[in-house]
């Protein structure tokens, strides 16, 4: 139903492109005069209005539908049915849509049987009235449109302007998108707290939520807080700290001996190679980790005698290394490459070697821009997910000894919120503080990556 | 002709090919010490390309290569034995656009000084540096903001910081690469007195754009055209009468 709607309106537009142009070229022929715009803008001016109002309503509607077909069935439900709190509504609501939609499972009640037929009946009424909707609106915006085409009317600004907010409408997509992800974060965040308190949550130092039943009930471990997130904030910052020092080095000197050092032929061959490591799906790093590191930290830590855990810090955090030193190398290399030439000049008509040219004038004219990128491998670390799951482990363990076996935030939401999961219970809801308080980590360091930027791009002239 | 006193660069035969291309014809010239000689030419003749010879800029293109004999002090600079970094100490050099460091005022004179260990301690380092801004006529406008960004001076300003960064090191020689072409005709006319000053210590080499320029510093001239040495000689000799057709034609507007 939907496509046919939105094809019809598209053939509207089409219609509408034609008879717009039509119109123009005549009056013009007769009066023989040129029209202020080109007659391409007098067709689309017409096109677009008929095209993109209709198209917004309909898009609205399929994100509203929903919604409001649940409110009306909400209102009949019969009279002094027992409902325990909004989940049950929500799980009836769902098993009456999935009968309307011919899925039946076991007996359901008569009266659930009723709405289904009702939410039908409603459907296909609501889908008969969007597409008259629709399909009138866009004939009433097109025909607006075509009755402005006159050889005066300034239709190239109407369309630029109509394509502005056009562009617009697309960039706040994005920012309503994490406005969206942020919020519904923080609702779920909210119902957590107000099962754990969120100093226990942000203070406490033990994380085990599979005990939580048991601690709570009170069954003699009243003292062992189950809910403390600061071991998974501190596995994640050990792993991003050993992942940064195998990617900043390793990054910024490759960046270095590419944009400073390396021949035309060689930068071109190897910084696409290296761009290659930033594609490799992170599972593949994943097994990479746990298969061929971990074992190797192990048997080596063993001949000198060390315990290295067979799941490391040390080999997931050496791996996540080596997955972000693509976006340290490319970002620094573009950076180092854009300080101008004439620094280099003037470094060099002073008698600088080429060592002390780079160190002294080229990377420090660079540096907000390298700190910058450092930042975002930051972020990249921190978000990291699967390398940890396979190859680091999932205990818990509060440790900064990098050949122990930890875990990291996004590790832990992963394992909280895969399989079946009561969605009421502390342990689920706990994958959403540990979310939100993620993002915020990562917004800060992306606004502070921003700001340095933006401060670069101060820094000449 | 005055004669040159002294010379102090003298080229031999110098031919500059980039990649196939020869940029620079078999050129013999020799510079006199303490005086400013100008290269005067129309655009791409090779001036800027010879000028850079002299202190072996050239050597930090790709493909660049050189043919002949240039000695400075009687050095030869392009000899296996000779490291480019006190040549380039003693051949400093100005660009055309200035191009002060990122860093403060006082960093940007410091820096030379400071990668050639000219400055045992502090207080002879910011000797070298009020001496080479005092030089450069600019200490009096920055002495209270030397700590400030040396991108947030004036453009005249700037090229006179980039001009006390290089009589910091204190070269013999100093190239300018048409240093007023990006300069308004005030700060060009304060770096013109500077460099009539400046004269009396260094041997200065100027590469311009405006014959005008050259007139009025320049003690000797040198045209350039298509990559060959057309005329040098005494700068009023070639500006009043010109022995070679082509120099007259550039100078009376007729080519250029």
């Amino acid at each position: 139903m939907l496509t046919i709607i939105s094809v019809s309106v598209i053939f509207l537009g089409l219609l509408f492109y034609v008879v717009g142009t039509t119109k123009i070229t005549r009056i013009c022929d007769a009066a023989g005069i040129r029209p202020h715009s080109l007659f391409m803008y007098h067709g689309s001016f017409p096109a677009i209005l008929a095209v993109a109002p209709p198209l917004v309503l309909l898009s609205l509607w399929v994100v509203a539908d929903d919604i409001v077909f649940n409110m009306m069935l909400e209102a009949r439900f019969p009279e002094g049915l027992e409902v325990e709190g909004r989940q049950t509504i929500l799980i009836l609501l769902a098993q009456i849509r999935n009968i309307a939609e011919g899925i039946i499972v076991g007996q359901p009640d008569d009266w659930i049987i009723g709405l289904a037929d009702t939410l039908s009946n409603w459907r296909n009424t609501s889908d008969t009235i969007i597409a008259g909707i629709t399909v009138g609106l866009s004939v009433i915006c097109g025909l607006f449109g075509i009755s402005r085409v006159k050889p005066e009317f300034r239709a190239r600004n109407a369309v630029e302007a109509l394509l502005l907010t056009g562009l617009g409408i697309c960039s706040l997509i994005a920012i309503i998108t994490t406005i969206g992800i942020v919020f519904s974060v923080i609702f779920e965040s909210i119902r957590f707290f107000k099962l754990v308190p969120p100093l226990e949550f942000l203070t406490g130092t033990v994380w085990n939520p599979e005990f939580e039943g048991a601690a709570r009930a009170g069954s003699g471990q009243e003292g062992m807080s189950a809910y403390g997130s600061i071991p998974l904030f501190v596995g994640t910052f050990l792993i991003s700290i050993i992942a940064l020092s195998v990617s900043v080095p390793v990054g910024l000197f490759s960046a270095i001996y590419l944009s400073e050092y390396a021949s035309k032929r060689v930068r071109g061959t190897v910084k696409p190679l290296l761009e290659i490591l930033a594609g490799v799906p992170t599972v593949v790093y994943g097994f990479f980790a746990a298969l061929s590191v971990a074992p190797f930290f192990r048997e080596t830590g063993g001949m000198f005698g060390l315990d290295v855990a067979s799941e490391s810090a040390l080999a997931a955090g050496f791996v996540m290394g080596i997955m972000i030193i693509p976006f340290v190398s490319s970002l620094s290399d573009d950076v180092i490459s854009a300080v101008p030439q004439s620094l280099r000049d003037a470094a060099f008509g002073l008698g600088s070697t080429k060592s002390e040219a780079i160190k002294k004038v080229v990377l420090p004219a660079a540096l907000p821009g390298i700190v910058a990128s450092i930042i975002l491998a930051v972020s990249r670390a921190v978000g990291e997910t699967m390398i940890v799951v396979m190859a680091a482990g999932l205990a818990a363990n509060l440790s900064l000894n990098p050949l122990d076996a930890v875990t990291t935030v996004t590790a832990q939401i992963v394992t909280i919120l895969v399989g079946d999961q009561e969605f009421e219970s502390a342990k689920t809801l706990s994958a959403f503080a540990l979310a939100l308080t993620l993002i915020f980590i990562t917004l800060v360091l992306n606004f502070f990556a921003l700001q340095i930027v933006k401060k670069y791009r101060e820094q000449y002239d | 002709m005055t004669d040159i006193v002294e010379t102090i660069v003298n080229c031999d035969g110098v031919s500059v090919f980039y990649g196939e291309n020869r940029a620079i014809n078999n050129i013999s010239i020799d510079i006199g010490k303490q005086s400013i000689t100008a290269f005067i030419g129309p655009s791409g003749c090779g001036k800027s390309t010879f000028l850079r010879t002299i202190n072996r800029m050239n050597d930090t293109i790709e493909g660049c290569r050189i043919e002949g004999r240039v000695t400075v002090d009687g050095q030869d600079i392009y000899d296996a034995s000779v490291d480019v970094v006190p040549l380039r100490a003693k051949v400093g050099m100005v660009f055309q656009k200035p191009n002060p460091f990122p860093k403060t005022i006082y960093e940007n004179v410091a820096y030379g000084p400071r990668i050639h260990g000219l400055a045992r301690n502090k207080s002879q380092l910011d000797d070298i540096v009020e001496k080479a801004l005092t030089g450069a006529g600019l200490w009096a406008e920055v002495r209270d903001r030397l700590q400030d960004s040396g991108t947030s001076l004036s453009g005249g300003q700037q090229q006179r910081l980039c001009i006390a960064r290089t009589i910091a090191v204190e070269p013999q020689i100093i190239l300018m690469d048409e240093p007023c072409s990006a300069l308004d005709p005030i700060a060009t006319s304060k770096i013109e007195a500077l460099m009539s000053e400046l004269s009396n210590e260094y041997t200065i080499i100027i590469v311009t754009h405006s014959m005008q320029q050259a007139a009025r510093v320049s003690q000797k001239t040198a045209y350039f055209h298509l990559g060959n040495l057309i005329e040098y000689g005494d700068t009023k000799e070639i500006f009043v009468r010109p022995k070679d057709p082509q120099t007259e034609a550039y100078i009376s507007g007729k080519i250029g």
